[in-house]
C-alpha cells in the first residue's frame, strides 16, 4: 500500500533555538527590558504586572504570594514531514518529539522570564497553538502566566531550581495550599498517532455488521496511554506525588483526520511535611439571583 | 482485543510512580476532605464499527406492504393511510419500532470501554471510580464510533480491598453531599434506546407544514404529531427500563436524559435516546445539614 507522505523521516529543527538571543535561555533585549523596568532596585520603584482577576489577586495574597509579573515565552517550530503507511496505526516518533520540543521551548523561555524576575513560581499558565497564513506547516507555541514570589522569603522552586509552573487559577491555588500540597510543576506527555485506513477487504467484510474494530481500539488506547505515562515521568523527575487537574486534548492540527495528537497535561503536586487538616466545607447559599 | 487485556502503557502507567487525577483543585480538596486519596487517572475505550442499518429492516422505505420490521425489537408499531389512494409519492403505510441491533452494539461499545475502566481501576488498588466522564465520538471516517470512558480512582486509606470497585458519576461536594444525605454510590449505570420511523402519508404532511390542505380532510391545521410523539415517547420509556433493569433495588441518582433525532428522508426519522446516572444504595439515615450560612459574592 502506498505511504501517505514520501519522504525524508525528518522534522526540521527549531533554527532559532540556535539563536543568540535564545542561548543559554537569555532573554531578548526587549524583553529583558521590560522585566528590568518591573524589578524594584535603588533609585527605581518597580510595579507588576499580571493577569489576574482581582479575586485571583486577594487570594494569591492571603496564602502569602506576591505577583511580580507577567510572563511569557514562545516558539515558531516548523513541523516537518514523516512517512505514514496507509494501513498501520503508528506512534509519529518524528512529530511527537517536534510537539514536545516546541512546547519545551515556549515554556523554558517564560521559566527564564520567571527567573529574571526572581520568582517563585508562575500561576494560571496557558500553553496554546497558534497557526499563520504565512507559515504552512508552521506553528507558534506560546506559554503566558503570572509569575509569583513568596512573601517569606521561603524558596518554592522545585528540585530542578526552576520555578513552580502551574495552570491553576489564583482560587484553585489557594484551595491547592488549603490541602496542604504545593504545585511542583505544569507536566506533559504528548503522542502524535497515526491512524490506519481500512482496507477495501476489510470494509467489505464487515459490512453492515456494528462490531469493535479491536485494532483501532488498541491503537488509540495505547497512544492516549503514552501520553500520560510520558506525562508522569516528568512528575516523577520532579519528585511530585501526585497530578491534578489531568487534561487529554486530542487535536488533528494540520494532519488530517487519520493522525492525532494524545496532548496529556496536569500540574504535578507534592504533599507538604507534616500533619496538615484540611478545613470542613461549610455549606452556603449564594444571594446571587 | 480481549476485554481482560490492558494495554502494556497502562500497566506500566498504573505501577509506579506519582499518581494522576482528572478531579479539578476543588474537587480534588472535597475528596480529601472526604477521607479519600487519589491513586490514578483511569481509561477505557472501545470503537465500533457503526452501521444504522441491518439487513431484513430496510423493507419499510417507499412505503411498501406487507410486514417490514422483522427484526423490531419490543416495540413496533404500523400506520395506515386512511385516503384509500395509491401512488408513488402518497406513503399508504408509516411504522415506528425499535431498532435493538443498535441498542446491543451501543451496549456493547460502551459496556467494553467501562469494563476498560474498571480494569485500569482494579490494577491501581483502588476502591471506586469517580468523577465518570463518557463519551462516544466519531472516528477518523463516519462508520466508525469510540466510546471513551474515564474517571479518577480513589482508595480509603487503610482500608480493606473491596469485593467490587464502585464507580459515580460524581466528584468532590457532589459526592460528599450524596454521602452525608445517607446514600453510598454502587456503579454508573446507562442505557440507548433506538427507534425508527418512517411516516406514514399523514405524518409526512403534518411535518411538511401542509395538513391544513382542506383536501386531507382528516387532519387539523395545528395538531400533534402522532406518529412522532408515539416514536419520542417510546425511545425515551425505553431507554428507562433498561436503566431501571439495572438498578435492582437502589436508586437512581443524577438521571440525564440525552435525546437526539436524525433526520434522513422525509418523515423519515431515527430517535436516540441515552439515559445515565449513578445507581446508589442508602446505607444511614439522613442527617439534616447545618443551616447554610448566606453569602453575597464580590463579582
Amino acid at each position: 500500500m502506498a505511504d501517505e507522505e514520501i519522504g525524508e523521516t525528518e522534522v526540521a529543527t527549531d533554527e532559532e533555538a540556535a539563536h543568540p538571543f535564545f542561548e543559554g535561555a537569555q532573554l531578548p533585549p526587549d524583553a529583558a527590558r521590560r522585566l528590568a523596568e518591573l524589578e524594584d532596585r535603588p533609585g527605581h520603584k518597580g510595579m507588576f504586572t499580571s493577569d489576574l482577576s482581582v479575586n485571583e489577586f486577594l487570594l494569591i495574597k492571603e496564602v502569602g504570594f506576591h505577583p511580580v509579573g507577567f510572563v511569557m515565552g514562545s516558539s515558531i517550530y516548523h513541523l516537518g514531514i514523516q512517512t505514514r503507511r496507509w494501513s498501520q496505526s503508528q506512534e509519529l516518533a518524528k512529530l511527537t518529539e517536534a510537539m514536545y520540543n516546541a512546547r519545551e521551548l515556549a515554556m523554558n523561555r517564560m521559566d527564564a522570564e520567571a527567573l529574571e524576575l526572581g520568582a517563585d513560581g508562575v500561576v494560571g499558565v496557558r500553553l496554546d497553538v497558534n497557526y499563520y497564513e504565512w507559515g504552512s506547516d508552521t506553528a507558534e507555541f506560546i506559554a503566558v502566566g503570572t509569575a509569583v514570589k513568596a512573601e517569606d522569603g521561603k524558596s518554592y522552586r522545585n528540585n530542578q531550581g526552576k520555578p513552580f509552573t502551574s495552570d491553576l487559577s489564583g482560587q484553585d491555588f489557594w484551595t491547592l495550599l488549603q490541602t496542604g500540597h504545593v504545585p511542583l510543576g505544569l507536566v506533559m506527555g504528548t503522542c502524535v498517532y497515526h491512524i490506519a485506513h481500512r482496507s477495501l477487504g476489510q470494509t467489505v467484510r464487515s459490512a453492515g455488521q456494528n462490531i469493535e474494530l479491536p485494532n483501532f481500539t488498541q491503537a488509540l488506547y495505547e497512544a492516549r496511554e503514552l501520553a500520560m505515562t510520558r506525562m508522569q515521568d516528568e512528575a516523577n523527575e520532579l519528585g511530585a506525588t501526585g497530578i491534578v487537574g489531568v487534561r487529554l486534548e486530542e487535536k488533528t492540527h494540520m494532519w488530517g483526520d487519520h493522525t492525532i495528537e494524545f496532548l496529556s497535561l496536569g500540574t504535578a503536586v507534592v504533599k507538604t511535611e507534616g500533619e496538615h487538616q484540611i478545613p470542613v466545607p461549610q455549606t452556603i447559599i449564594s444571594l446571587d439571583g | 482485543m480481549p476485554p481482560s487485556d490492558l494495554p502494556e502503557a497502562a500497566t506500566e502507567r498504573l505501577g509506579h510512580g506519582a499518581w494522576s487525577s482528572a478531579l479539578s483543585v476543588p474537587d480534588f480538596a472535597s475528596t480529601l476532605a472526604l477521607g479519600l486519596e487519589p491513586v490514578g487517572f483511569v481509561q477505557g475505550y472501545c470503537v465500533m464499527q457503526w452501521s444504522w442499518y441491518q439487513q431484513g429492516t430496510t423493507a419499510p422505505f417507499l412505503g411498501g406492504y406487507g410486514q417490514p420490521v422483522a427484526n423490531a425489537g419490543s416495540y413496533s408499531e404500523v400506520y395506515r393511510c386512511p385516503h384509500g389512494m395509491v401512488s408513488a409519492e402518497h406513503r399508504t403505510f408509516g411504522y415506528n419500532w425499535e431498532q435493538d441491533w443498535l441498542e446491543t452494539s451501543w451496549a456493547q461499545g460502551w459496556g467494553l470501554a467501562y469494563q476498560r475502566m474498571m480494569e485500569e481501576a482494579e490494577a491501581s488498588g483502588a476502591h471506586g471510580v469517580i468523577g465518570v466522564l463518557d463519551a462516544a465520538a466519531p472516528l477518523a471516517g463516519s462508520s466508525t464510533i469510540e466510546y471513551s470512558i474515564r474517571g479518577t480512582a480513589v482508595v480509603v486509606p487503610d482500608s480493606p480491598r473491596p469485593s467490587r470497585i464502585f464507580s459515580t458519576f460524581l466528584s468532590g461536594a457532589r459526592l460528599a453531599k450524596l454521602i452525608e444525605a445517607g446514600y453510598t454510590p454502587v456503579s454508573v449505570v446507562a442505557a440507548m434506546s433506538s427507534v425508527q420511523m418512517i411516516g406514514y402519508c399523514i405524518t409526512r404532511y403534518q411535518m411538511s407544514g401542509q395538513a391544513n390542505m382542506g383536501w386531507l380532510g382528516s387532519v387539523a391545521g395545528v395538531s400533534s404529531i402522532a406518529q412522532v410523539g408515539k416514536a419520542q415517547s417510546a425511545a425515551r420509556h425505553l431507554a428507562r427500563a433498561k436503566v431501571r433493569a439495572q438498578l435492582g433495588s437502589d436508586s437512581l441518582h443524577g438521571a440525564h436524559l440525552d435525546q437526539s433525532t436524525r433526520e434522513f428522508g422525509e418523515g423519515d426519522m431515527a430517535i436516540q435516546c441515552v439515559i445515565k446516572g449513578t445507581r446508589v444504595r442508602r446505607f444511614k439515615d439522613f442527617n439534616p445539614l447545618p443551616h447554610p450560612t448566606t453569602v453575597v459574592p464580590l463579582r
